[in-house]
C-alpha cells in the first residue's frame, strides 16, 4: 500500500506506532474541520424542532423527574450522603452525555458515508466530533446541576476545583470508545445491538439511584474493590465529589479521591490511546467496508 | 514528519509530497500512477447456502500512466469500467491494493454533487462546511464566499436549506465551491452532465482557465464531446484494464468501437466474455511437425479431406468447401476430451486452429472404441499453396494431448496465382469497378524489405487520407471479427502513368504478408475496398498503400506498414484468420 509504505517510510519510529502522535497532531491540525462539524451537527440537530437549544435542559430534566418520581415517592429510596434530587441529577447528566455520545457516534461513520466516501479527510473526526457537539450539549446542564446544587445544600465543596479535569477525563473517555465503536462497527454491524444492552447493565452497574455504602455492606470486601476499580463508578463519585457539598467527607472511608482519579485518568488515556491504535489499524479497511 | 505546516494540504498528500523528494518525481508532473490495481470483494448470495460467498476481482487493474501540470486528461469507458476508482485512487479516497500513486501538490474530487452536503443546512453553511471537508481554513471560505455564491449563480437561495434544491442546483453549487479554491489538481465524475448547457459552457470555460493557470485536471464523462473538447490526453478504461491512452478522438473511437462489440455487464471478468486482444498462437515451430505426439490413449485412424464434390483429395481450389474427417480408434476411456484441427502454411504461419472448447463443446466421456469427428469448412480463404494440418485429441485443459498427429497432413490449395507469399484471400469488392486485369503483376515486394513503417512520397502524388472505416461507415481502428469493413484512400493530387497501379497490402503486425489488392490506378482520386466480412483473427494488424509502374520492380510511392488497427473478437482461438466452419462427430 503506497501510503502506508509512505508512512513507514525511513526510520520506523517506535514511539509514533504505539502512541500514534501522528494522529493527535492532525487533530490539533484539523481543529478548524473539527469545528465546522462540531456546529455541522448542532445545527442538525436544533434547528428544525420548535423549541430549539432549550432541548439540551429540557431532556435530561424529564428523566430526573421520572427517575425521581419512581425511586423517592414510590420506591422511597433514602440516600444519606446527599439529597436525592441531586444525588440523582449527577448520575443522570453525565451518564445522558455518556450514552448519547456512544449510541450516536457507533454508527456514525455509516451515517456520515456520503460524507467519508467522497473525500480523503480523517475519518475519526466524525466520532471525535459528534461526542464533542454531545459534549457542549452537557455542559449546560451541568451548569443547572451546579446551581441546583448551590440553591439547595447552601454552598459548593473546594472539590469542584477539580471540575475541569473530570470532564476531560470523561471526555477522553468518551472520544476513544466512539472511535473504537465506530471504527468496529463499520465492519460489524452486531455492534450497535450489543451496545444496547451493555450500556443499559452499565448504567445499574454505577450507583446511580442507590447508595455506595449500600454495595459495600452487600459485597465482600475483595469484590466491593474490584466495583470500584469500574472507572465509571470512579468517574460518577468523582462528579459527586466535586459538586456535591459535604458528599467526599461522608465517603472518604470508602475510596480517597486520589485513587478514584488515578483509575479514571489511566483508564482514559488507555481508552484514548486504544482508539487511535484501532482507527490506525483500520483506516484503509474503512472505506471498503463502507462501499456495500 | 509528514504532516506540512499547513493544515489546507490533506493529510494523504503531505505524505506523498515528502515520499516525492525522496524518490524524485518530476516537478512537472501532477499524478504518477504507476501500475496501480484495486481488487474488490465480490459478494454473491446463493440461494441455497444463507451465507455470502466472497469472490475477488480487479476493479482496476495495472493502470499506470503521468498526468502533467496543466494537462487535462478524460476517463472513458463503460459504467463499471473502473472509472469512479480510478478516480478515487487519484483523489485519495480509495488506496490501491496494488501498485504506486505519487501525487503533487492537494487534490479536489468532485464525485457526487457536492461533498457531503446536508439537507438541514443552508447553501451557505454547506459552503463552509464543505470547504472545510475539503482542507480550506475558514478565511480562505470567507475571502472566497462571494465568488462562489456569484459563481454558483444560486442568488436568494443561498440561504435556504439544500433539502430545497434540485441536482442541478446542487451541482452548481459543489463545482462553484470546488473551482473556487485554490488547489492543484482536479478531480471530476460523471456528474457535469447534470447542469444545464449555459452552466456547462460556464464549466467548460472555467476548466480551460484552470488549465492556463497550469492546474491539472483529470474528468470522466460519458460525453465524447466534451472529452474531444476538453481533455488533452484520454485513457479507455474496460474491465478495469486500460486499453488506450492518447489522443482523444482515437480514444472516442476506440471507445465507439468497443459499444458496438460487447454485451454490457459487470462483474468479475469471465474469461471468453472478455474481448480478445490477441490470438492465442501465430506462428508454430516447424521442427516439430510431422511427428506423432500424445499419450497414444487415443489413436488416429485416418484423415480424409473431402472436397466440394464429396471427393477424397488433397488438393483444394481456394475458396471452396472442405471437409476434414478424422477416425481415430480410442484405448482407454478418457474423460473431457476435446479436437482441434491446425491449419499451418509451409512456413509455419498458423492459419486456423479451431478447437471444441473454445466454441463451448462439452463431450464429457469417450468410451473404448472407434469414432470420427468431422471439420466442415464452408469456404476455404486460403491463397493458394501448401499447407499442413496438425489433428489433436486435448483432454479439458489442453495440457495433455492425448493424440496429436502434429503438421502431419498435407494439404494443397490451387488457385489463380500466388505471388509474393500471400496468406489468405479474403472476398473483397473494389471501387471504382472496373475489370481486373487478371495477370496485373505482383509488386516485388523484396524492394519494400527495408522500409516497414516508412513512407516514401512522390512529387506527382499526393495521398489525401487513408481510412479505415468499419460497418456504421465511422472511422475506426479498432475492428471486430467477422464485421464488415471498409478502406478508402483518397488522393489529392495524382498523374497518371499509362499503367501504374495501386497496390493495398495487409500486413500482420510481425510482418507476414496476409493479402494484396491491386487496382489499375486511372480512375480518379477515390479508391475503396470493401469485405463484407473482415475474416482476421484478434491481433495487431497494419496495411500499406503504395503505386507502382508496371514493370512491378518500382515503386512511386509507398507508405509501407504505416496504418495499424487492431482487430478484437469475443472467442478466443488460435491462428490468422477465422474461417466459417461446423463441428460434427460420432463417438463410440
Amino acid at each position: 500500500m503506497a501510503i502506508e509504505d509512505a508512512l513507514l517510510d525511513g526510520k520506523k519510529n517506535l514511539w509514533r506506532d504505539i502512541f500514534c502522535t501522528d494522529i493527535y497532531k492532525e487533530i490539533f491540525l484539523k481543529r478548524n474541520l473539527i469545528q465546522e462539524l462540531i456546529l455541522k451537527e448542532l445545527k442538525i440537530r436544533y434547528s428544525r424542532p420548535f423549541l430549539g437549544f432549550l432541548w439540551t435542559f429540557l431532556s435530561p430534566f424529564f428523566i430526573v423527574i421520572i427517575f425521581y418520581v419512581i425511586f423517592s415517592l414510590f420506591l422511597k429510596v433514602k440516600i444519606e450522603e446527599a439529597p436525592f434530587l441531586l444525588y440523582l441529577m449527577t448520575a443522570v447528566f453525565p451518564w445522558r452525555f455518556f450514552q448519547d455520545s456512544i449510541t450516536a457516534s457507533t454508527t456514525s461513520l455509516v451515517d456520515n458515508k456520503n460524507l467519508i466516501r467522497e473525500s480523503n479527510f480523517p475519518h475519526y473526526l466524525i466520532p471525535i466530533s459528534i461526542s464533542m457537539s454531545n459534549f457542549i450539549n452537557f455542559l449546560p446542564s451541568l451548569v443547572i446541576l451546579i446551581i441546583t446544587s448551590l440553591l439547595i445544600s447552601k454552598g459548593l465543596p473546594v472539590f469542584i476545583l477539580f471540575l475541569p479535569l473530570i470532564l476531560l477525563i470523561h471526555l477522553l473517555i468518551v472520544i476513544g470508545l466512539s472511535i473504537i465503536f465506530s471504527v468496529l462497527y463499520v465492519k460489524w454491524r452486531d455492534i450497535k445491538y450489543i451496545l444496547e444492552p451493555l450500556l443499559l447493565m452499565l448504567f445499574y452497574l454505577i450507583p446511580g439511584f442507590y447508595s455506595l455504602r449500600l454495595v459495600k455492606d452487600s459485597l465482600p470486601p475483595p469484590l466491593f474493590d474490584v466495583y470500584t476499580y469500574n472507572p465509571l463508578v470512579g468517574l460518577l463519585s468523582l462528579y459527586r465529589i466535586s459538586v456535591l457539598k459535604g458528599f467526599y467527607s461522608k465517603m472518604a472511608w470508602d475510596i480517597k479521591i486520589s485513587t478514584l482519579i488515578f483509575i479514571t485518568l489511566s483508564f482514559a488515556i488507555i481508552i484514548f490511546l486504544l482508539g487511535a491504535y484501532v482507527y490506525k489499524k483500520n483506516r484503509y479497511k474503512i472505506n471498503d467496508y463502507l462501499s456495500y | 514528519m509528514f504532516i506540512r505546516k499547513t493544515d489546507t494540504k490533506s493529510m494523504i498528500i503531505s505524505l506523498t509530497n515528502t515520499k516525492e523528494k525522496k524518490s524524485g518525481m518530476p516537478i512537472h508532473n501532477a499524478v504518477e500512477l504507476c501500475s496501480v490495481g484495486r481488487q474488490c470483494r465480490f459478494l454473491k448470495k446463493s440461494e441455497q447456502n444463507s451465507k455470502d460467498s466472497a469472490e475477488y476481482f480487479w476493479a482496476l487493474n495495472d493502470v499506470s500512466f503521468n498526468v502533467y501540470k496543466g494537462q487535462i486528461l478524460g476517463v472513458i469507458g463503460r459504467n463499471g469500467a473502473g472509472k469512479t476508482t480510478l478516480l478515487n485512487i487519484v483523489a485519495g479516497i480509495l488506496t490501491p491494493t496494488q501498485g504506486k500513486i505519487k501525487i503533487n501538490g492537494r487534490v479536489f474530487g468532485l464525485f457526487n454533487l457536492g461533498v457531503g452536503f446536508q439537507d438541514e443546512l443552508t447553501g451557505k453553511e454547506n459552503i463552509f462546511l464543505n470547504g472545510s471537508i475539503l482542507g480550506a481554513t475558514k478565511k480562505e471560505l470567507n475571502s472566497k464566499l462571494r465568488c462562489i455564491i456569484e459563481f454558483s449563480e444560486l442568488g436568494e437561495f443561498i440561504n435556504m436549506p439544500l433539502g430545497t434544491y434540485s441536482q442541478g442546483m446542487r451541482l452548481r453549487l459543489g463545482f462553484s465551491i470546488i473551482v473556487n479554491l485554490d488547489c492543484d489538481t482536479l478531480v471530476i465524475d460523471e456528474i457535469l452532465a447534470v447542469g444545464d448547457l449555459l452552466f456547462q459552457n460556464k464549466c467548460f470555460e472555467r476548466l480551460m482557465e484552470f488549465k492556463r493557470l497550469g492546474k491539472t485536471l483529470i474528468i470522466s464523462s460519458q460525453s465524447m464531446e466534451l472529452i474531444e473538447r476538453l481533455c488533452d490526453s484520454v485513457i479507455l478504461l474496460d474491465h478495469g484494464q486500460s486499453l488506450f491512452l492518447g489522443d482523444p478522438v482515437e480514444a472516442t473511437n476506440r471507445y465507439r468501437a468497443l459499444l458496438n462489440t460487447e454485451k454490457f455487464f459487470v462483474g468479475p471478468v469471465k474469461k471468453n466474455i472478455n474481448l480478445v486482444e490477441n490470438t492465442k498462437k501465430w506462428t508454430d515451430d516447424i521442427s516439430n511437425w510431422g511427428k506423432e505426439l500424445g499419450t497414444k490413449e487415443v489413436v488416429i485412424k485416418k484423415v480424409e479431406f473431402i472436397n466440394k464434390f464429396g471427393w477424397k483429395s488433397f488438393k483444394i481450389r481456394s475458396g471452396e468447401s472442405l471437409r476434414i474427417k478424422t477416425h481415430f480408434t480410442v484405448r482407454s476411456k478418457i474423460k473431457e476430451p476435446h479436437f482441434g484441427v491446425a491449419i499451418f502454411r509451409n512456413d509455419g504461419v498458423y492459419c486456423y486452429g479451431p478447437n471444441t472448447k473454445f466454441e463451448g463443446y462439452h463431450i464429457s466421456e469417450l468410451e473404448i472404441g472407434n469414432g470420427y469427428f468431422i471439420l466442415d469448412y464452408y469456404k476455404l480463404f486460403l491463397a493458394p499453396g501448401e499447407y499442413k494440418i496438425s489433428i489433436a485429441i486435448w483432454d479439458k485443459n489442453e495440457t495433455i494431448a492425448f493424440a496429436y498427429n502434429h503438421g502431419y497432413y498435407r494439404l494443397i490449395v490451387e488457385g489463380d496465382y500466388n505471388v509474393g507469399n500471400q496468406l489468405i484471400k479474403i472476398p473483397f469488392i473494389c471501387f471504382p469497378r472496373k475489370f481486373i486485369i487478371k495477370d496485373m503483376p505482383h509488386p516485388d515486394l523484396n524492394i519494400l524489405k527495408d522500409k516497414w513503417g516508412s513512407k516514401v512520397n512522390s512529387e506527382g502524388i499526393e495521398m489525401q487520407f487513408v481510412k479505415l472505416l468499419n460497418c456504421n461507415d465511422e472511422e475506426c481502428s479498432i475492428l471486430t471479427t467477422d464485421d464488415p469493413a471498409k478502406l478508402a484512400i483518397n488522393f489529392c493530387k495524382f498523374t497518371f502513368n499509362k499503367d501504374s497501379y495501386l497496390w493495398v497490402g495487409l500486413y500482420r503486425e510481425d510482418g507476414v504478408y496476409c493479402q494484396g489488392i491491386m487496382q489499375p490506378f486511372n480512375s480518379g482520386n477515390s479508391y475503396m475496398a470493401l469485405f463484407s466480412k473482415l475474416s482476421l483473427l484478434p491481433g495487431g494488424y497494419t496495411f500499406s498503400v503504395g503505386v507502382w509502374d508496371n514493370s512491378a520492380r518500382k515503386f512511386i510511392m509507398s507508405h509501407h506498414a504505416v496504418y495499424p488497427f487492431r482487430v478484437v473478437f469475443d472467442q478466443e482461438d488460435h491462428g490468422t484468420i477465422y474461417l466459417k466452419h461446423k463441428w460434427s462427430w460420432r463417438l463410440p
